[in-house]
């Protein structure tokens, strides 16, 4: 009984590498204002950017399910 | 197989730095103001004059952003203003004035009997706390001159004498501090007439004096140090209400103090310096500021600075020591006053402009002519001071876009962006509002807050070199 198996790897281009550099640093960025604007004792401010860093995240998420298997 | 688990781990790898990334960004933020800064651990300056290092977005001019009409301007009577002397008296009559008083003295009354928010006792009491330690012009004369001690006047470069004043003021507990030399021209930013009523006398006398009637300034002392002591942004916010006014009466106080000792100091270097002999006396603090490259004018018709905003009280010195002068600068300020109008639009008694370009038209005697601005109706706005906020009001301060702190990085971006573009100004006043910046603050949450020295972070100005 053979044991070979064939591996497909697919390297991912430098643009969907950037832009998954972009989706981190959109995270640090949120995550700093919203913590920021909470020392600052600005409570919208500070609800609107956490929210902000929510649908940034499902947003990041969303788009690493569906091309996961590409 | 190699390769398939090299980008297994590679996503991993990403999502984990990704984690501690975010992880160390929220430590770094969380941790306290004094441990972030390394200029705040005493880095050196880089400038031969210690000048600070303002932000990369701030641009130094050879002409201020306000227009200047130096025909036009005179020396100003500041006993025509409206918070002092008999000025308000004589826009709208004493009677009117008795009337303002006596409705601020009632409403006082009543609304601490009532327990209005930020106006119970312990406001009042907290903002009758700010005893007046006493302006000089002349100054307290107690420190050894270097006379009597036996040595030389100091001597250095002008550069090296504005670099240890620097120091000195902001060890006493300035915010900034620039330096301006008076001219044929600046000399008119130097009252006619102080608000006690004594004649402010240029002469070529070697030292300065005092006479029951005016004040000799000695035409030596033609080097004007302006600067700003630091407003609680977090109490104004609480505005109107005696709470959150008593912060203006702190800065004034602590003003006061780097005065005495400024003023000590120089005497002990060997010079003179000339100080203000009540609160915003001896010359218009704005003006010299501005040029000075301390701030920008604004629609409030007052200092704006590029670091704190509005939240600054502005004071000013004359000595005899040389120092090295400063140009104005342009951070974008004006310009975005001309979108903004957040303050206009939220001012009680509808006293600032709403106009888009400032104009060469002053409001009334309270103004100086001779310069384009946005000049403010003082007549309606003190009397909403005295009639209906029984304090001063300082709203259009509070709402101010740039009375932020800066803590979220996000504050930063915002002025540099509208400094360096000004088409994007509307769009950032519509974002303050949506992120609810302006909003009144509860009186009463304030005595519960952790709030750091004199309510204020003084490492907001220090940037390293």
């Amino acid at each position: 009984m053979s044991d070979k198996m064939t591996i497909a790897i697919r390297k991912r281009s430098w643009i969907e590498w950037s832009g998954w550099a972009i989706w981190f640093v959109g995270i640090l960025l949120i995550v700093q204002n919203a913590i920021g604007s909470a020392q600052e004792l600005e409570p919208r401010a500070a609800l609107i950017l956490w929210v902000s860093l929510a649908v940034w995240l499902l947003a990041g998420l969303v788009v690493w399910f569906v091309r996961k298997d590409r | 197989m190699a390769d398939k688990r090299n980008l297994k781990l590679g996503r991993r790898d990403f999502l984990r730095v990704a984690g501690l990334g975010a992880g160390a960004a929220a430590v770094a933020t969380i941790a306290k103001p004094t441990t972030v800064k390394a200029g705040s651990q005493g880095a050196k300056f880089t400038d031969p004059a210690g000048r600070v290092n303002r932000p990369w977005w701030v641009r130094t001019v050879d002409q201020p952003t306000t227009e200047i009409d130096w025909n036009v301007m005179q020396r100003y009577n500041e006993r025509m203003g409206t918070v002092r002397g008999p000025g308000m008296a004589g826009y709208v009559g004493q009677e009117e004035v008795d009337r303002l008083e006596a409705a601020a003295a009632k409403n006082e009354l009543q609304r601490m009997i009532d327990n209005v928010d930020g106006y119970t006792l312990k406001d009042q009491a907290l903002a009758e706390a700010h005893v007046a330690l006493g302006w000089s012009f002349l100054g307290p004369q107690k420190a050894p001159t270097p006379e009597e001690r036996g040595m030389p006047k100091w001597t250095g470069t002008p550069e090296e004498a504005s670099k240890i004043i620097r120091a000195a003021m902001r060890h006493f507990g300035a915010a900034t501090v620039g330096f301006i030399e008076l001219d044929e021209n600046t000399r008119k930013l130097i009252y006619a007439v102080d608000p006690d009523g004594k004649d402010m006398i240029f002469t070529d006398d070697a030292v300065a004096t005092e006479t029951d009637d005016a004040r000799y300034i000695p035409n030596s002392c033609k080097y004007v140090i302006s600067y700003t002591v630091q407003m609680s942004q977090e109490t104004m916010r609480r505005c109107p209400t005696p709470l959150a006014q008593q912060t203006t009466q702190l800065a004034y106080k602590r003003g006061q103090d780097i005065q005495a000792s400024t003023q000590e100091f120089v005497r002990g270097l060997g010079y003179q310096c000339l100080g203000e002999s009540s609160t915003n006396a001896l010359a218009i603090s704005p003006a010299l500021a501005v040029l000075a490259g301390l701030g920008e004018m604004s629609r409030l018709n007052r200092l704006i600075t590029p670091e704190f905003g509005p939240m600054v009280r502005v004071f000013h010195l004359l000595i005899d020591l040389p120092v090295a002068v400063d140009k104005p600068i342009d951070a974008g300020i004006m310009e975005f006053c001309k979108r903004c109008k957040k303050c206009a639009e939220a001012c009680p008694s509808e006293s600032l402009s709403f106009e888009t370009e400032p104009t060469w038209e002053t409001q009334g005697g309270w103004n100086n002519p001779g310069h384009k601005a946005y000049f403010e109706n003082a007549v309606t706005c003190r009397a909403y001071w005295r009639e209906v906020a029984g304090t001063n009001c300082g709203i259009c301060f509070a709402v101010c876009p740039f009375a932020k702190k800066d803590k979220a990085w996000v504050h930063e971006w915002v002025k540099a962006s509208g400094s360096m573009v000004p088409a994007l100004d509307s769009f950032f006043r519509t974002m303050d509002d949506a992120f609810g910046y302006g909003v009144q603050a509860s009186a009463e949450e304030w005595w519960g807050l952790d709030l750091p020295e004199f309510g204020i972070d003084t490492t907001m100005s220090v940037r390293e070199g």
